[in-house]
């Protein structure tokens, strides 16, 4: 049977089952079970438990467990709360303020971890009741979350930049210098989405009516609630850019940083602990089980002969360099609809990288349209990581089809994003061009 | 005339030059000697199993060949340690290949391999070395480095005083940048350039921590014993040329490397004083003897290994 | 009450007794983290088995989550048509698709043991310059996918209750048991 052929029916059965209700860890991995019999047979089988043995040995997922942790400690002990409180007593007069307030914190928690996930999970665990409490529209809140969520793996440290970085020989640092700029580029965009957007429908991110924005002194009363969060950031990133920690270790940090919080507050219980270990349990295996299955999913897509088709479609592209580049954009886009980054990095990359080198492109610019791709991919349904974390999290009444309409304005945005970065390579290629 | 495809599981990354310049050259090698009869599907490291499992999947005919480094087979094959490569044992890459070829190491491999149906290949010999951020110039100075090492290494370079931790190589980066460790071996000059490892460590540290056959070639006797026996003659050969070819190729890409990186980045090679040599010559030998007590056929090993030294001068 | 229904609850206990247990490794992941980090910088000694440990210690937290996520309902799914339906009729479709998770989950038990026996056969360490055993961590694939087997077992003969209106499962009667978090 031909590749072309083979992908219709694996991607499309998966489709298929997923609209069936059955979860996504068990699509992905029953799906691959079924084509590995008929492709290459019963012991194949190996492969898929060979894929789960892997995914345990990955020792940068160890930051999961650790920053859900975190997150979890930070909303049952009410610092996150009174952050949010802080932030509308300051920004609650400004339409879409909560909003922002959130896409800021999702910023500073990108330049801690460099994987996205955990901060989906986080986010999702302590902005979004918060912005729903205020009157937030649901998918307003939801898309905020889902977008900030993937920035991790834009702004640096980047696993993926790292991996893409090892993949296609362009140099580690220069690819984290070329990803702050497009980074602060989509905070932009998305902040002034936000903002015009709640402007003309107030409704969908309501301000605070005057007479509930509080007084001068309770503001800088509020303000205090700021410390502790801070404390936090300081001691992550600080041990990062310190040299005392790797991003992973940095994640301890995060814990202990956390646990000092909930110490400050005289929150620091044992039926407290328990609780946020049991929820981290809980939200940490459901990711785990759906990559440990989307790694499985990707290799047996690769055993199919998934490079082939690629190249076989490269052949047919029409319509120049710039054809070419886009046509690459889009092949990822849908990719990145099915498969976890590194599979895609795996079937893609070997194929594109020597034609983006021979026509002339510069790797590393086309590294960071590869990774806002990517982040594309997280969100867009039906398979979109980003959207099933955040349904682990977000309370029963809110459906998974909330999620999936939520992301449709953020994702043209990014779109609109890597547009901008085409024409405007500079804004990706100058900051490293400044320091290497 | 029937054809055979072959799945390769590489532990290689594709962008690594050995991926090219070893894999992609016996697949076209193959292809031309068997007139297309034989073709091989490369993939690339981790894409169908984890590294450390593929010895187990080629064993296990689920795979007809792969690349391995010798540590990822030392349950199986209790030579791997010393394949792997001793520290301070051989100072010269030439030595190291006949101890494989003209001494008998590779058919010991070949021996043990075999009775886990796979026909073992080293694809070549290489020098393991570090790269510092500050250079050694002391005792002193190796013994103050926090350097990221792994496996054999990890454990000789801590019981030589310094100290070793082990970062996944994807943090390797970050972690030297921002100086959570001082120092780092990954391959040698072509394995750090790769790693893009001399943007921030500028100091590449000779003489080798080890020289070894750390890159494997192993292939499924199932697959191999279902060619017709013209085949399987010429992938016995083409894997025998193998190891001398890409032996010699890589010493020359690493001396290029070497002298790019020397004079685009600024990189200096820092010769390890005679006073630190000599220190971690002894703490090395004191290591030796826990690999013969691996087998006896380690043991046998050894011995062979330890005359050949004193034979050469060096013990 | 019923041997199917001695074993549904059964089944639930067991996953919860160990998801409780396990979902304590977290602190452990934690401390031993926070420790290299201190025998790092603030000794200058690294020890060659924090991160390896950690490492270990994770596998099996991930691995062993399985059957208790299954057990509170926690693998995500696109509840799109699913939660258009009536009761009786998602105990339908969740039978029929109850097929591809028993392909996956019995592939992946079969080839658990499999990997597991054969480490448990030759004690195998991991060869760093700690050299732990492995076989703990690999033993906990078989381990972990055995329970989530189990407890997909026992959605089956729930939702096989519900389809058919069978009186060894009642909903209303557990669900006081089943979410705890
Ligand atoms: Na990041
Ligand atoms: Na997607």
């Amino acid at each position: 049977m031909s590749i072309e052929i083979l992908t219709l029916l694996f991607f499309g059965s998966l489709l298929f089952f997923l609209l069936l209700g059955l979860p996504l860890a068990f699509v992905l991995g029953g799906v691959s079970v079924i084509f590995l019999y008929f492709t290459w047979g019963f012991d194949s089988f190996y492969m898929v438990a060979s894929q789960i043995w892997g995914t345990m040995g990955s020792f940068t997922l160890v930051a999961i467990p650790l920053f859900v942790f975190m997150a979890m400690v930070l909303e049952r002990t009410g610092v996150a709360k009174d952050l949010y409180r802080m932030m509308h007593l300051w920004f609650g007069g400004l339409r879409g303020g909560l909003a922002i307030g959130t896409l800021v914190i999702c910023a500073v928690f990108a330049a801690m971890v460099g994987i996205s996930g955990a901060a989906v999970v986080a986010m999702g665990t302590i902005a979004l009741p918060s912005m729903l409490e205020r009157g937030y529209d649901r998918k307003m809140a939801l898309g905020v979350i889902n977008t900030g969520g993937g920035w991790g793996i834009l702004i640096p440290p980047s696993i993926l930049m790292i991996l893409y970085a090892l993949i296609t020989g362009v140099s580690v640092g220069q690819m984290f210098a070329a990803g702050i700029m497009p980074g602060v580029l989509l905070m932009v965009l998305t902040v002034t989405y936000i903002l015009v957007r709640s402007t003309l429908q107030p409704h969908l991110a309501p301000a605070l009516p005057p007479e509930e924005r509080g007084t001068w002194p309770e503001k800088l009363r509020a303000l205090r609630a700021v410390l502790l969060p801070i404390g936090v950031v300081f001691m992550v990133l600080g041990s990062i850019i310190g040299g005392i920690t790797t991003p992973t270790e940095a994640a301890a940090m995060g814990v202990l940083g956390s646990l000092i919080s909930a110490a400050v507050y005289r929150q620091l219980k044992w039926s407290i602990l328990q609780e946020a270990a049991i929820r981290t349990f809980k939200l940490t295996g459901m990711i785990m089980w759906i990559l440990f299955a989307a790694h499985a999913f990707s290799a047996a897509y690769q055993s199919m002969g998934a490079q082939d088709l690629i190249e076989g479609m490269m052949q047919h592209i029409p319509g120049g360099p710039w054809g070419i580049i886009i046509a690459m954009m889009v092949i990822i886009f849908f990719l990145a609809m099915v498969l976890d980054p590194v599979g895609i990095m795996l079937i893609t990359l070997p194929v594109f990288m020597p034609i983006v080198k021979s026509l002339g492109f510069d790797p590393v610019w086309f590294g960071i349209l590869f990774v806002i791709n990517m982040e594309i991919g997280y969100k867009t349904p039906p398979f979109g990581f980003n959207l099933f974390y955040l349904k682990g999290v977000v309370p029963p009444d809110i459906t998974m089809k909330d999620i999936y309409t939520s992301v449709v304005p953020f994702v043209i945005i990014e779109i609109v994003a890597i547009g901008i970065i085409m024409v405007f390579p500079e804004i990706a290629t100058w900051l490293p061009g400044v320091f290497f | 005339q029937e054809t055979f495809t072959w799945r390769v599981q590489s532990h290689w990354p594709g962008a690594s030059s050995s991926y090219t310049d070893s894999l992609v050259r016996l697949q076209r090698v193959l292809d031309e000697r068997t007139d297309g009869r034989l073709k091989l599907k490369l993939y690339e490291a981790g894409a169908l199993f984890k590294a450390q499992d593929t010895f187990n999947a080629v064993s296990r005919g689920i795979l007809e060949m792969g690349t391995i480094s010798p540590s990822y087979a030392q349950d199986k094959i209790s030579l791997a340690g010393i394949a792997s490569g001793l520290p301070f044992a051989f100072r010269n890459v030439w030595e190291a290949e006949y101890f494989h070829q003209g001494m008998g190491f590779e058919q010991m491999l070949r021996d043990e391999a075999a009775e886990h149906d796979v026909y073992w290949a080293t694809d070549k010999v290489y020098p393991t070395e570090m790269v510092v951020k500050k250079p050694i110039k002391n005792w002193e100075d190796f013994t103050s480095l926090k350097i990221r090492s792994s496996g054999v290494l990890q454990k000789f370079l801590t019981e030589a005083g310094a100290a070793a931790s082990y970062i996944p190589g994807s943090e390797l980066y970050s972690a030297l940048d921002s100086g959570i460790v001082d120092g780092a071996h990954w391959g040698a000059a072509q394995g750090a350039a790769s790693m893009a490892l001399y943007e921030v460590a500028k100091y590449h540290v000779q003489p080798a921590l080890n020289i070894a056959g750390t890159d494997v070639i192993i292939v499924s006797m199932k697959a191999l014993n279902k060619l017709p026996e013209d085949m399987q003659e010429i992938v016995k050969d083409a894997l025998d040329e193998q190891f001398w070819v890409r032996t010699n190729e890589y010493l020359y890409k690493e001396r290029i490397t070497l002298a790019k990186v020397i004079a685009e980045q600024g990189v200096q090679v820092n010769v390890l004083p005679d006073e630190v040599q000599d220190k971690l010559v002894k703490a090395a030998q004191a290591m030796w003897d826990e690999e013969g007590e691996r087998s006896e056929n380690a043991k046998k090993a050894l011995d062979m290994l330890k005359g050949y030294l004193a034979e050469l001068g060096y013990l | 009450m019923s041997v199917l229904t001695a074993f549904i609850r059964g089944v639930t206990r067991l996953n919860d007794f160990v998801g409780r247990w396990i979902a304590l490794l977290v602190f452990a992941m934690f401390a031993f983290l926070l420790l290299e980090v201190g025998f790092r910088y603030l000794l200058n000694a690294p020890t060659v088995w924090t991160n390896e440990l950690t490492q270990m210690l994770f596998g099996v937290y991930a691995v062993m989550s399985g059957g208790y996520i299954m057990a509170h309902r926690g693998h995500v799914n696109v509840d799109l048509l699913h939660s258009q339906l009536s009761p009786r009729n998602q105990a339908f479709m969740d039978i029929v698709t109850s097929l591809i998770f028993f392909i996956f989950t019995l592939a992946l038990l079969w080839f658990g043991i499999d990997i597991a026996s054969e480490s448990i056969s030759n004690w195998e360490t991991s060869y760093s310059a700690w050299n732990p055993p492995v076989w703990p961590v690999k033993l906990a694939i078989p381990v972990g996918t055995g329970l989530l087997v189990l407890q997909g077992l026992a959605k089956l003969l729930e939702d096989i209750a519900i389809a058919f209106n069978l009186d060894y499962y009642r909903p209303d009667h557990s669900a006081s048991e089943g979410e705890q978090s």
